[in-house]
């Protein structure tokens, strides 16, 4: 059915914001601001709720969802992404940043040796940008090797 | 192809190699300013930052990080959750940050770090528009006592803050009574703050002297009183809050502290070298142009000061009505 | 003409060997750093100032080093707005709206032209301005008070709804979303953590450049992998390696226009580059939009949010300098350098320094031409970067992303934070909801709220001060005479479809 995905995003939306604005009722101060930290948040939660729920009532515009083989694929990348941040600092810049960019490398298609010396080449090269040209340091080798 | 890939892989590895040989420790000493750039905190990292490499006292440059958020909040909380044991980490505080402590404003209390060295003091003024008919200090807490929601109060510190407390302890030895209804509004700077004042929002503020010196020798404004013991030396003529019979000082000091659990070996060595760093020429001259005024107190002697002045803070903002 | 005589002998400061050499430097390395998303000008110049200090550069040549940094990023964070759609930095999110079309329908190195160009009107307008005008402009600025600010603040985002998309109510949201993404943190005026979840991570707020990215980067790859290998273009096509002069001309009163807007948002401390870039882009669609192009590739839709947000870059040196008000993120970190030098920025500094304001002034007029003759060649270049297949193109930059932000904040929490950016922008341009609203409303809000809060203490709680001032009943006046031109047009282009239907019908 078309506009289902709208009306559910909108009605996630609407839960957030409704939260988002009772929250904000706690925030309250004793002496010497007028306004007090609560009353932003409400004005943006209360139109937040009313924009958010006429999508749930006349949503707009169809959504294409990719088919299974293609969410696998996505799937895949977001674990790809998430596995880097955790390990990062464990096995240290250049070796994380390899691996990063010749997982998805492979993962969007390009044929996998390829996306291995690009991985070989960049992750290293982009720690001495960032680290040696631009002085952002950044670990070399991580915690475990380190 | 599969002789190309294997080239290039090599390339890669050889590089790694080359570049671990090369690879220099990233800078040791970190000085961590817990606001943005240009304000007093960034001015302390960076200028004790810059003097300890002129020095020598360090290896290589102090890498100044900035870690904005709740007047200090974030950094403090940061450094003892994460690294109250790094004795390469300094991070810039002052009666501000203290003020905040004092009202139960930070993650963690006072206890949790360990304070260094002031190495100087900014002194606390209060200003007015060079058209303001308000011309003495007299005629702002006369203004203030018979009305206090007349005026629109304003400086860089929010309510309850630092710039704060030390306007409303002038109106409170002055006869205000209802000191909550003095209106007062937190802009980001003193600078912005005197600026809008030029401009017309607002009457009065209250701010450090150093970083709106320029306006006060340009003419645009009028200092009413700076609130030190002595004038400041470079502004001899501007008369001091007690010389006009009002008993108030508001010094805004300029110190470091570290890590809870560094050793005593590491903090003593701290101590001794900001010492040196205060005794040079590079930090005299750099304090004094920026209007500071050259204060030591370090080790256990400042720690003491801490606690007391957080005390004695707490206290004061009881008696306003700023905390219950 | 003193002027002209101050100018002169500026010239003579910025046109040492060392001071060139700076300059050049400069130029080319703020190009890079804005042309990689992650780092915008603020890092940029704060990266840069260590090294000032190691070399020992006077505060003059350091203010020129670091200007033409500041300008270089301000040229570079088109580039891959354009090429990849994403913005390279804040101020250039505006750019890829029309950028990226025109990109994709063969016309990058056009874009890349006008863009480049816009971006030297834009500025020199700007160095102009402050050459001429600085401390006048400085005391009329001052008169803008926190309920004017609120006022423009109401504009911007009153006007946001006409930005892109097809459903308004949708664009709005996402700005609200914003809106609500930026009182996230420690309430700087009461010293109230809101909605941190007792996360320290997160006291300091959600930081702009973590959410731009994860959002427009993350979610560009993840858009990419729906494409199966063999449908997804191997390369953008390009119809032309140079870029053609009968393409840029007719841009020209989109750029002066754009300069004028963008100069006005600078020079107003607290408004900034991407105010500048958004309404320049705004105020440039509701004047040209006759045929419904932009958002489809219209040229003037690249040259006017370039032109704005060089124009506001500019314009923001002059509160810095005139009155020591940093007007942004990248002026503060300028200011912050200056002062540990000893120079006080201030209303006396261009009495006292002139030779350090007037060098400063003709460098960065070389700086703009320099930056114009060096980015020019270079969209050959860029353009054949468009030829890489996208399995090799998009991982580097992924990387290039996660490094650019890790190098700057060390937080593996900001990293997560971007992951998840990725996926709510996946998301939202499923649903066709456009995704600058959002980053428009997370760098504003939080001055927004300010303002409106800082109105409210001066007036003690009476609203009426938010129209008491002639500056915002202006303000007012003109958002309601936008939203009515906006809304009589799409009732007249509705009927004009109809009648069209019913003439083919």
């Amino acid at each position: 059915m078309t506009g289902t995905s709208v009306r559910l995003f909108g009605a996630a939306v609407f839960a957030i914001a409704a939260l988002y604005t009772l929250q904000a009722d706690t925030y309250q101060i004793t002496f010497g601001d007028v306004l007090g930290p609560s009353v932003f948040p409400i004005i943006v939660g209360i139109p937040m709720m009313i924009l958010s729920a006429s999508l749930v009532v006349f949503p707009t515009g169809t959504v294409d969802w990719p088919g299974r083989d293609r969410l696998w694929r996505q799937a895949a990348a977001l674990a790809v992404f998430i596995g880097y941040v955790l390990v990062m600092e464990q096995v240290g810049f250049p070796i994380a940043t390899a691996a990063l960019i010749a997982l998805v490398g492979i993962i969007m298609g390009g044929p996998p040796w390829h996306a291995v010396a690009l991985g070989v080449v960049f992750g290293p090269g982009l720690w001495a940008l960032f680290d040696q040209v631009l002085g952002l340091p950044l670990d070399f080798l991580g915690d475990l090797f380190g | 192809m599969k002789l190309r890939t294997l080239t290039s892989m090599k390339l890669g590895a050889a590089l790694a190699a080359a570049m671990t040989v090369t690879a220099v420790p990233a800078s040791a000493t970190e000085c961590i300013a817990p606001s943005n750039p240009g304000g007093g905190w960034d001015f302390t990292c960076r200028t004790i930052g810059r003097v300890l490499g002129e020095l020598g006292l360090v290896e290589g440059n102090v890498q100044v990080t900035n870690m904005a958020g709740g007047v200090g909040a974030v950094a403090f909380a940061m450094v003892a959750a994460e690294r109250p044991a790094d004795e390469d980490l300094i991070v810039a505080t002052s009666t501000v940050g203290v003020t905040q402590m004092a009202q139960g404003r930070y993650p963690a209390p006072l206890e949790t770090m360990r304070y260094l060295a002031m190495l100087g003091a900014d002194v606390g003024v209060i200003a007015v528009d060079n058209d303001s008919p308000i011309m003495t200090l007299a005629d702002l807490t006369a203004a203030m006592a018979a009305d206090p929601s007349a005026l629109v109060t304003g400086g860089s510190s929010g309510a309850g803050g630092w710039d704060h407390i030390r306007l409303l302890m002038v109106a409170d030895a002055t006869g205000t009574e209802d000191l909550s209804a003095i209106r007062w509004v937190q802009f980001d700077g003193g600078t912005d703050a005197v600026t809008q004042m030029m401009g017309g929002q607002i009457a009065v503020v209250s701010t450090d002297m150093g970083e709106i010196a320029g306006f006060v020798e340009s003419g645009d404004i009028r200092v009413l009183a700076a609130l030190s013991d002595e004038p400041i030396p470079a502004f001899p003529d501007i008369p001091t809050a007690i010389s006009q019979g009002v008993d108030v000082t508001g010094y805004n000091w300029r110190g470091l502290y570290t890590g809870g659990q560094v050793s005593d070996e590491a903090y003593n060595a701290w101590v001794e070298r900001l010492e040196t760093l205060y005794n040079s020429d590079n930090w005299q001259e750099a304090a004094t142009s920026a209007g500071l005024v050259p204060i030591w107190r370090g080790g256990a002697e400042f720690e003491a000061f801490v606690r007391d002045q957080a005390a004695i803070m707490e206290q004061i903002s009881r008696d306003i009505g700023v905390i219950q | 003409m003193e002027v002209l005589s101050l100018i002169g002998s500026g010239f003579l400061v910025a046109l040492t060997p060392l001071n060139i050499g700076l300059l050049l430097m400069g130029c080319f390395v703020g190009t890079l750093l804005g042309a990689l998303p992650g780092l915008g000008p603020v890092n940029g110049v704060a990266v840069l100032i260590p090294l000032t200090f190691a070399f020992g550069f006077d505060p003059t040549s350091s203010l020129i080093l670091l200007c033409a940094v500041y300008f270089g990023c301000m040229y570079g964070g088109r580039i891959s707005s354009i090429l990849l759609n994403i913005p390279g930095d804040e101020p250039a999110i505006m750019t890829t709206l029309d950028g990226y079309p025109m990109a994709v329908q063969g016309q990058a190195a056009n874009a890349l032209a006008i863009s480049g160009v816009a971006s030297f009107v834009g500025a020199t307008i700007a160095v102009i301005g402050l050459s001429l005008f600085a401390p006048v402009l400085a005391r009329a600025a001052i008169h803008f008070g926190p309920a004017d600010y609120f006022a423009l603040y109401i504009l911007a985002f009153a006007t946001i709804g006409g930005i892109a998309g097809v459903d308004p109510r949708k664009t709005l949201l996402s700005a609200l979303i914003g809106l609500m993404l930026a009182t996230v943190g420690i309430d700087p005026i009461s010293g109230v953590p809101r909605y941190t979840m007792d996360n320290f991570h997160l006291y300091d707020g959600i930081q702009p450049i973590v959410a731009l990215v994860g959002l427009f980067a993350i979610s560009e790859i993840l858009l990419l992998l729906e494409k199966s290998a063999k449908d997804r273009p191997k390369a953008i096509k390009v119809d032309r390696w140079m870029p053609q002069w009968s393409a840029i001309w007719p841009t020209r009163w989109a750029m002066l226009r754009g300069s004028g807007v963008g100069f006005v948002a600078g020079v107003l401390p607290g408004a900034g580059a991407s105010l500048g870039s958004f309404m320049a882009y705004v105020f440039e669609k509701q004047k040209s939009n006759g045929k419904g192009t932009f958002g489809k590739g219209d040229p003037r839709g690249v040259a006017a949010p370039e032109s704005g947000n060089n124009a506001a870059a500019g314009g923001a040196l002059i509160p810095m300098l005139s009155l020591g008000v940093p007007g942004s993120g990248t002026t503060a970190v300028l200011l912050a350098m200056l002062i540990s030098l000893n120079v006080q920025p201030g209303p006396l500094l261009f009495e006292r320094q002139p030779d350090l304001v007037w060098g400063l002034v003709a460098s960065l007029y070389l700086a703009n031409i320099a930056l114009l003759i060096l980015n020019l060649p270079m969209i050959g270049i860029f353009t054949r970067l468009m030829m890489t297949p996208t399995w090799a193109l998009m991982p580097v930059v992924a990387a290039v992303t996660f490094v650019g932000v890790y190098g700057i904040s060390n937080s593996i929490f900001d990293l997560e934070l971007m992951v998840f950016f990725g996926i709510i922008g996946y998301i939202m341009r499923k649903l066709d909801i456009s995704l600058v609203p959002l980053v428009l409303g997370l760098l504003l809000g939080g001055d927004m709220e300010r303002a409106l809060r800082r109105a409210m203490s001066i007036s003690d709680g009476d609203w009426s001060i938010l129209i008491a001032s002639p500056i915002s009943i202006t303000l007012y006046v003109l958002t309601v005479g936008f939203l009515a031109l906006s809304v009589w047009l799409a009732v007249r282009d509705h009927k004009q479809t109809q009648a069209e239907r019913l003439t083919e019908g």
